[in-house]
């Protein structure tokens, strides 16, 4: 079995190695450039502070990336393209071909068969995605640490376990399209349609809800701020009520020390003699008596978010999922692959 | 389509000695497609001999395919069932190593070459005879070191068969093996065959179809006949061509030789009638004169009279 396997894909692996290499190269030298510029960075500053934050502004200077952004999405499609080049085609394509009724009646069975295709794809799109997440993740060390925020989409999709929980459901669903459609084009359409829909949805509505958001309140005159991200509400102003009395759609709004806004209409009349006179139409900062003043009166920073230290822990859900999901869709192939008639 | 006439001959007719073990032998098998709305084989009951080389004729969809792929195990019957070579037709090694199927395309993996094929199925299963398949194949000039994708048909076809007799299975099913052959390939392949079933010294039974009697009349010596779905003759051939004449005679009322034989098929022209008679006994009525039929007679005459299109095509080269 193993043996078929690889003569059938031997010639896929050597173009996938050949590609992996040649990503490789690029983000080795781009990440080495990016090391010693935050390095030198550092230095400039006079600080070994691990995080922009930390250094305050001088760190926040932009570290150029020679290949940049372009590289990441890049790495966001590798699951993508081994599930529609590698996963439809591999029972599909046999089907197609008739070479289904020269394998099933091969003294094995079609278990058997289905196992060792399914299992080296598989080990295939861990080492792959796994090999190509690991550089993305080397590579954004700089960056990372320059941002301090990993949970935008763009870095923590593409860094860690996730992308071999992607490359695993992409893989498992381009194989039971192909199963279940028994043509490659077709089931190509289908991988990549799915997987598009299923990993927009998942952004949207499950990623960051997985676990309930941290609520936390502080005083108005606080400068202080979340890392991780928003959920929810995200960061706004309450009064004492309660009452999200941030925003600006209907009147012009004044900035609280750490840059939430408050409505000039929620401001209670005790406390209209600390409003500027007149208002600018852009709303403004707040001044520091207007600021106590809603403090008395109860307006205190409300903050709904995920924090940045459960960084694993969403990495570890979200590819737990994943595995969870593409196991179901390879329960759903085996089925159909030992109840078919060829 | 409503059913034609159905003969099935029992094995040992002619044949007073102890009846051989069989085979194949199917009970009402049926398949149907599609939730049902298609039936390919319709309460299908043939035996088939071991040591046999049987033709499976019909036309076109009449289900040659789908029995073939019944009795290897590769589809489930809808009903009735299926003993090969004792066993039920299903997904273990215990059987499949024991059959041999070449479906019609004959797939093979066109990119890799006939050495590739001959390691995968020494790995595929346990009784495989990797030397065998090499000799067999050099000895037809096949070369062994080419992508199968480049060689010609009929070269590609020998590989196929070679492989699948590499297994050394006591049984053989060979789906339209020569109809995309040209008439010197077709002539190979056969030699291969029969050839292949003569060292087996009657332990390797073949069952190939074809939609042509003329392709395999040389080869074979047990016939099944599919049409419409349905069985319409399986026997030993030279009993089915022993129980069958063409008799010719006036055109006259035949209700009286109809009580004593049964009348396949009737082609009236004038004032004489031609018919093809299954006979249960010597013929009494001197008024017809009797010929001896062809295996090609035979079927085409069964066929005509339960697929109109076969009927006209008759109609067409009288």
């Amino acid at each position: 079995m193993t043996y078929l396997v690889w003569r059938q894909y031997r010639l896929q692996w050597a173009i996938a190695l050949a590609l992996l290499a040649a990503i490789a190269v690029v983000e080795v030298i781009d990440g080495l450039h990016m090391a010693s510029a935050w390095h030198s960075l550092q230095v400039a500053c006079g600080t070994t502070a691990p995080t922009a934050g930390q250094g305050g502004g001088c760190l926040s200077q932009s570290i150029v990336s020679v290949v940049g952004n372009d590289f990441r999405i890049l790495s966001v499609l590798v699951p993508a393209v081994l599930g529609i080049l590698w996963g439809a085609p591999l029972i599909a394509h046999e089907m197609e071909t008739g070479t289904t009724s020269f394998a099933w009646t091969q003294g094995t069975t079609r278990t058997r068969w289905l196992v060792a295709k399914v299992g080296y794809l598989m080990l295939a799109a861990v080492i792959w995605a796994g090999a190509a997440s690991a550089l993305v993740t080397w590579w954004s060390g700089p960056e990372n640490a320059q941002r301090g925020d990993q949970f935008q989409s763009n870095y923590f999709n593409t860094q860690g376990i996730v992308p071999v929980g992607y490359a695993v459901v992409a893989m498992a669903l381009g194989i039971t399209a192909g199963v279940l459609i028994r043509r490659t084009v077709p089931a190509i359409a289908v991988t990549l349609a799915g997987y598009v829909a299923l990993r927009a949805w998942f952004a949207e509505q499950i990623q960051f809800h997985l676990l309930p958001a941290v609520t936390t309140y502080t005083s108005l005159a606080s400068t202080w701020s979340p890392g991780g991200i928003s959920i929810g509400q995200g960061a706004t102003v309450i009064n004492a009520a309660g009452q999200n009395v941030g925003g600006s759609q209907f009147s012009t709004a004044l900035y609280m020390p750490n840059g939430n806004p408050v409505a000039t209409s929620y401001v209670p009349a005790a406390c209209h003699q600390f409003l500027p006179s007149p208002i600018p139409p852009g709303g403004g900062n707040a001044s520091p008596s207007l600021v106590s003043c809603l403090s008395k009166a109860g307006f205190r920073n409300v903050f709904s978010y995920q924090p940045g230290s459960r960084y694993w822990e969403f990495q570890g859900l979200e590819t737990g999922i994943y595995v969870l999901m593409a196991a179901i869709l390879l329960a759903v192939a085996f089925y159909a692959i030992r109840r078919r008639d060829a | 389509m409503k059913p034609g006439p159905s003969l099935v001959v029992s094995q040992t007719e002619g044949t007073p000695m102890a009846p051989s073990a069989l085979a194949i032998e199917t009970s009402e098998l049926t398949k149907r497609y599609r939730r049902g709305r298609v039936t390919a084989l319709s309460n299908c009951s043939v035996t088939v001999p071991e040591g046999r080389i049987s033709a499976l004729i019909g036309p076109n969809g009449a289900g040659k395919t789908t029995l073939l792929r019944l009795l290897c195990g590769l589809a489930e019957p809808t009903s009735g069932t299926a003993s090969v070579l004792d066993q039920t037709p299903r997904q273990e090694p215990a059987f499949l190593s024991e059959v041999g199927f070449l479906a019609q395309e004959m797939p093979l993996y066109r990119r890799m070459t006939a050495e590739a094929h001959i390691r995968i199925c020494a790995r595929l299963n346990s009784r495989w005879d990797g030397d065998l398949v090499r000799t067999r194949l050099r000895g037809l000039d096949v070369p062994l070191d080419r992508p199968v994708g480049t060689l010609s048909g009929g070269q590609r076809s020998q590989v196929a068969l070679a492989l699948v007799l590499g297994k050394r299975p006591r049984l053989l099913l060979l789906d339209e093996p020569v109809a995309a052959l040209d008439p010197l390939a077709r002539r190979h392949f056969l030699q291969t065959l029969t050839a292949a079933v003569a060292e087996a010294e009657g332990a390797l039974t073949v069952v190939l179809s074809s939609h042509l009697v003329t392709d395999l009349e040389r080869v074979c010596d047990h016939l099944i006949l599919l049409a419409a779905s349905q069985v319409q003759l399986c026997g030993d051939a030279d009993d089915l061509l022993a129980s069958h004449k063409v008799l010719v005679g006036p055109n006259k009322d035949t209700t009286p030789l109809e009580q004593a034989h049964t009348v396949v098929q009737r082609t009236t022209a004038g004032r004489q009638s031609t018919l093809l008679v299954r006979l249960t006994g010597p013929l009494a009525d001197p008024g017809y004169q009797a010929e001896d039929v062809s295996l090609e007679d035979l079927v085409l005459g069964y066929m005509s009279a339960t697929t109109p299109a076969y009927a006209d095509l008759k109609a067409v080269g009288e």
